[in-house]
């Protein structure tokens, strides 16, 4: 009887599925290929909201938001006048001029799924879907480094927020901004979708060695396949990530981040560990834990599907017309001289 | 009646989500609004964001290029945008604001339309070139 139960537990632990494992020679799964990330999760929760999502409000959500996409395309008057001086109102990242418009953006259309429910959020645990509030010295650290934003950081704030000294020099903008990392965590680790464009990740195997490749801004992540961690006197951007098999799932266990990189507020001692693996012959199941002590008082996980696709991705050279760099700080040279001369008045 | 026209574009404008990336705040002057009408005289199809160039003629008849600023190209190139999407010589109207920077003659394309008001680069092609018995041709 205990056997019978075993069997049953076992069986039932086996995900139900019908596709056949790719592989590669050395018999481990075939992961290659290029993925969508773009979604409609958010990765945490709105407040008041159920984990999962039933088909119809998954719908509804799904059918409003390409309503909104389709009523921003529409065509507006050709003999309009110029926006109103003193700015449009526009909020956040738009920072009171507005932006550009949405036909630039691919932001995604579908909830994703995994495990058959349709998520709501990307973090599952805590199980209110949202990250643990930052730690007291997690706080203290961030008040002192607000004028250095992070890789992660919005990268724009209306400028009466931007706090003093933001736009001293390039070194004090954010990394996206910079062209050094991708906007919001994009590269990761955690890789996490943009919710704006350039959603496309690939991934090419070897036995040794394992790339993940993310399209914004072009940052490429080597995973040294069951290598040990380099000494801690070598910090890296994305961090130093090392890689082992656990029967089908890729696990990728990442350190040695630098001080600048500050994933959501965290120290170079973020510790992130990835699980890849199959959902189906076309989609990938992508599930993370990070950790930082000095930053949250506990570990949190998040997981979402990576539908692949046969869309090309392409380069980034983004250094290449970054004049938007350059204008954001002549911008501030030119306040600050129109200040001077109130100040000389 | 085009006082009206207008205001309905601008309160249509206002209520439909804009989008920036980096710190548009900083880089474009909330005090200095632009409206330009002319033609595409180069097109920089580059990350992290599109630079569409366009030349106006100003009241005077003398002719000046401004250089706005638009989304990252990769996304419309998998929706069927190609460098022939928008040729030179293209009649585009562009509403936004300056750089903070006044000797600079850039703005954010806060809206690209055709003349019509239909926004650009939707869809694969765009149709006033097609129609165009002798478009101008890419250099």
């Amino acid at each position: 009887m205990r056997t019978r139960l075993a069997v049953v537990a076992g069986l039932m632990a086996i995900p139900f599925s019908t596709f056949a494992q790719p592989r590669l020679p050395d018999g481990h799964p075939d992961l290659q290929g290029t993925y969508d990330l773009a979604t409609l999760t958010p990765l945490e929760r709105p407040a008041g909201t159920k984990a999962v999502l039933t088909p119809e409000e998954a719908a509804k959500l799904e059918k409003d938001a390409a309503g909104q996409r389709a009523k921003s395309n529409e065509a507006i008057s050709g003999d309009r006048s110029a926006p109103p001086k003193g700015g449009d109102g526009s909020t956040g990242p738009a920072g009171g001029v507005g932006g550009y418009n949405n036909f630039w953006l691919d932001p995604g259309s579908r909830y994703t799924v995994v495990d058959g429910q349709i998520r709501a959020s990307i973090i599952v645990d805590p199980p209110d879907g949202r990250a643990p509030p930052l730690n007291a010295a997690a706080r203290k650290r961030m008040l002192a480094l607000l004028a250095r934003p992070t890789s992660d950081a919005q990268e724009s704030r209306d400028v009466g927020l931007e706090p003093a000294g933001s736009y001293d020099n390039p070194e004090q903008r954010p990394l996206g901004e910079r062209c050094l990392l991708g906007f919001g965590s994009t590269s990761g680790p955690p890789a996490l979708p943009d919710y704006f464009y350039n959603n496309l990740h690939q991934i090419v195997q070897t036995r040794d060695s394992v790339m993940i490749l993310t399209e914004m801004v072009h940052d490429a992540r080597i995973v040294r396949m069951n290598a040990e961690h380099l000494p801690k006197t070598i910090r890296r951007w994305m961090g130093d990530s090392v890689g082992h098999w656990e029967g089908d799932t890729l696990v990728v266990d990442t350190t040695n981040f630098n001080d600048q990189t500050r994933f959501r507020g965290s120290t170079e001692n973020l510790h992130v560990v990835e699980r890849f693996s199959r959902i189906d012959a076309k989609t990938l199941l992508y599930r993370f834990t990070v950790e930082d002590p000095a930053t949250w008082d506990r570990p949190w996980s998040g997981e979402y599907a990576w539908p692949a696709t046969n869309e090309p991705i392409y380069e980034y050279a983004c250094h290449e017309a970054n004049y938007a760099l350059e204008d954001i700080l002549r911008g501030a040279r030119t306040r600050e001289a129109e200040a001077a001369e109130k100040t000389r008045k | 009646m085009k006082v009206l026209v207008s205001i309905t574009a601008l309160c249509l404008a206002l209520a439909l989500p804009l989008a920036a990336h980096h710190a548009f705040g900083g880089e474009f002057d909330p005090d200095r609004p632009i409206l330009l009408k002319g033609k595409v005289v180069k097109v920089e199809w580059v990350n992290p964001h599109t630079w569409i160039h366009v030349e106006v003629t100003k009241p005077d008849g003398a002719k000046e290029v401004w250089m706005i600023e638009g989304g990252s190209p990769n996304s419309l190139l998998r929706h069927g945008v190609t460098r022939d999407s928008l040729p030179l010589g293209t009649e585009i109207v562009v509403d936004g604001y300056q750089a903070r920077d006044h000797s600079l003659r850039r703005a954010n394309g806060r809206n690209l339309t055709y003349p019509d008001g239909r926004k650009l680069l939707l869809g694969s092609s765009a149709p006033e070139a097609q129609n165009d018995p002798d478009p101008p041709k890419q250099k």
